[in-house]
């Protein structure tokens, strides 16, 4: 490809950017999801019957909270996979802690909350400030949370606190409380990234960290920022989930890793860091729990579930993937103009 | 690591506690426990549930049982395949006269097993099937009947509901041996009336109670009439079953293995749901001591067990309230079985609550 020819795409590219902001991975989104519908209402209504929506969207809660976090992370070129333990860590705090007894449940929640706060800071030293690979970092946090599940544990699951499971599974209004947290961390993650100064310098370093570097940002403390925020995610996720189900195993953030990558990608996020789409990884996350809600539904085999899970899973990240191409052919100059414009 | 140090802290102050109790307390030593002194190890492939807690103690206890056993060990594979062959290897080369493995990772342990029989060391694996032959790869292979589980769940299912209906049967992983099984025996009693609703042969459920949950709603929304559940792992039940509320529907009739959080969960809901029956059979924590009582024997010199395959008996049935009435004790925890053979409070210490 000639410098010039280059030059036209990335001009092209940079035009449709401007002009529609959130059209990427929102449009893809939203009508994947749109069509799932569809196909639910025609092959599998109970998918979609309220009583089934009110069984499964806690769950979709938990993946769009978890996904959130996760996001902060991807945007600064990084993976989190201590989400895990994170997740099962603030589980047993919340079950084993109080043991049934209410009264305990307040100061159970605010030293998950320490814990977490304190995971998040060790992986933000390690990948923000000393540099470490962002996977062999947070796996080596992830099996240091696990030898606090162990500790808090022993590995054996707990019946949560009665107060416990009347907040993260009771009703306000017909809809189930964890819904409106996670609409309430939405609304929360979107105005600080898109509507603060902190927030546009959080997308800048992560879609340029030399350039952001070079306009006098601290782009250490920022990457490691994105950690600690991101383990709080995790934290709230794993408090919500001992509610919601009666009693949690050991390892319950262990199923949510996957989800929680795929959410994110799904939603157009780039893997290289970047721009944030809080709005599109919700409702990638609503997406991809009604994608096993339909499986479910339809009543096939378990081996055509996961082909169908994969499918989609491979489908949407496809999408994306031709879109990566064309932003590593795009010269770095034109990135940071993009994303300076935003600033 | 930390999961290690507990466990086996737990492990030994049990054994040595039950041991103290066993040579005040019991004058006479059982038959399967021979004159010749020998060593024991307990090897499990993953022991971080209550499950596990309650059988590893269980079976530290029918060790202490005999004054032959001179040493007891226990290592917990961590569900890592690896860590497991390794802790075969290691027991072997230290020269432990007997093994009772749970080998949770199948065939992947019998070379290692093999290694070790063939070695001179006693291998009894037990419950999970590794392949292989006793007398070749192993001492003796102690299984449980899970086809016997299905065969009385299925006889139970026919005296409450003789004209049929629909059933949803839930298992653990995908393919496992243990709901096929379970499955064989309830088709060997149940005919054509009866209706699994579920995918064949079950609906997967990794004995996930997040999981559980999902599925379960999804079944609930799809089917209007579901006239019994199924599930090999009850307690995994407990957080699910709530889902009914959601549709307006009482909780079906429950034919499952036992827990103390299900009995209590039962005893707290059945007045508001009139179709919630309860029928309940061992979880099988004992089927470790018969292992044992086999390693035992060969290693010591002690009568063979007569028995070669552990089953599980009925425990609790809500309608007839034979052989047991619902049992739930409140002050326990959750996480104990009271079909286990050990002591309701000794099982709670052994859960760490």
């Amino acid at each position: 490809m000639t410098d010039a020819s280059t030059q036209s795409v990335a001009n092209a590219y940079a035009n449709t950017a401007r002009f529609v902001p959130l059209a990427r991975g929102f449009v893809t989104v939203v009508a994947s999801t749109i069509a799932l519908l569809v196909v639910c209402l025609i092959f599998a209504p109970s998918a979609v019957s309220t009583g089934g929506l009110m069984g499964s969207l806690p769950f979709a809660a938990i993946i769009a909270i978890v996904g959130l976090g996760q996001m902060l992370v991807v945007q600064q070129g990084g993976f989190d996979l201590s989400l895990a333990g994170g997740v099962s860590l603030a589980v047993v705090i919340t079950t084993h802690i109080p043991a049934g007894n209410n009264a305990e449940l307040f100061p159970a929640i605010l030293f998950a909350i320490g814990c977490a706060i304190v995971a998040g800071a060790i992986n933000g030293f390690l990948v923000g400030v000393m540099r470490l690979n962002a996977v062999v970092a947070t796996i080596g946090v992830n099996a240091l949370i696990y030898g606090a599940v162990f500790a808090v544990s022993g590995g054996v699951p707990k019946i949560t606190t009665p107060l416990m499971a009347t907040i993260a599974a009771g009703k306000t209004a017909g809809i189930p409380n964890s819904v409106l947290f996670a609409l309430l961390i939405l609304i929360a993650v979107s105005f600080v990234l898109k509507k603060t100064v902190v927030g546009r310098r959080f997308e800048m370093i992560g879609a340029n960290p030399n350039a952001a570097h070079a306009a006098g940002l601290n782009v250490r403390r920022y990457q490691a920022m994105a950690y600690v925020c991101a383990q709080l995610h995790y934290c709230v996720a794993g408090i919500l989930i001992s509610g919601i189900t009666r009693e949690p195993t050991a390892f319950q953030g262990d199923d949510l890793l996957l989800p929680s990558v795929a959410v994110v990608v799904l939603a157009g996020t780039s893997l290289l860091g970047g721009r944030g789409f809080p709005i599109s990884t919700v409702i990638a996350a609503f997406f991809l729990n009604q994608l096993s809600q339909f499986a479910l539904a339809v009543g096939v085999p378990f081996s055509a579930q996961t082909i169908i899970q994969a499918l989609a899973l491979v489908f949407g990240i496809g999408v994306y993937s031709i879109r990566w191409r064309n932003n590593q052919t795009k010269p770095a100059h034109q990135s940071n103009k993009e994303e300076t414009d935003n600033v | 690591m930390f999961k290690t140090l507990n466990t086996s802290a737990t492990v030994s102050t049990l054994a040595m506690a039950l041991a103290i109790a066993a040579t005040s307390a019991m004058a006479e030593t059982p038959s399967w426990c021979g004159p010749n002194e020998a060593s024991l190890a307990l090897l499990d492939g993953f022991g971080g549930n209550s499950w596990r807690l309650v059988t590893t103690a269980s079976g530290a206890e029918e060790a202490a049982k005999c004054p032959s056993i001179t040493t007891y060990e226990y290592a917990d594979g961590q569900g890592d395949t690896q860590k497991a062959i390794s802790d075969i290897n290691a027991m072997s080369a230290r020269g432990i006269n007997a093994m009772v493995v749970f080998g949770d990772s199948g065939p992947a342990v019998l070379p290692a097993l093999t290694n070790a029989y063939r070695a001179g060391t006693i291998v009894v694996p037990y419950r999970v099937n590794v392949g292989g032959e006793a007398g070749t790869n192993y001492t003796k292979f102690i299984g449980s009947s899970f086809f016997d589980d299905g065969v009385n769940w299925g006889n139970w299912i026919k005296s409450i509901l003789p004209d049929g209906g629909n059933l949803l049967f839930l298992s653990g992983p995908a393919g496992n041996s243990q709901g096929v099984d379970e499955l064989a025996g309830m088709k060997s009693v149940l005919d054509d009336k009866y209706v699994f609703i579920n995918p064949e042969p079950f609906a997967v459920t990794n004995w996930d109670p997040s999981l559980t949950q999902q599925v379960l709603s999804a079944e609930i929304a799809k089917n209007d009439k579901i006239d019994v559940i199924v599930s090999d792992f009850g307690p995994s039940l407990v957080g699910a079953l709530p889902v009914f509320g959601e549709f307006k529907r009482s909780i079906p009739a429950l034919a499952t293995s036992d827990g103390n959080s299900l009995s209590c969960f039962w005893e707290q809901n059945h007045e508001a749901n009139p179709d919630f029956k309860l029928f309940t059979v061992a979880t099988g924590n004992d089927n470790v001591r018969l292992a044992v009582q086999w390693a035992v024997a060969e290693a010591t010199g002690g009568t063979l067990p007569t028995a070669e395959i552990f089953s599980a008996p009925v425990y609790e049935d809500s309608v007839s309230g034979t052989p047991n009435p619902v049992t739930c004790r409140a002050d326990l925890p959750g996480a104990i079985y009271l079909s286990a053979e050990m002591a309701d409070d000794a099982q709670a210490k052994a859960v760490g609550q």
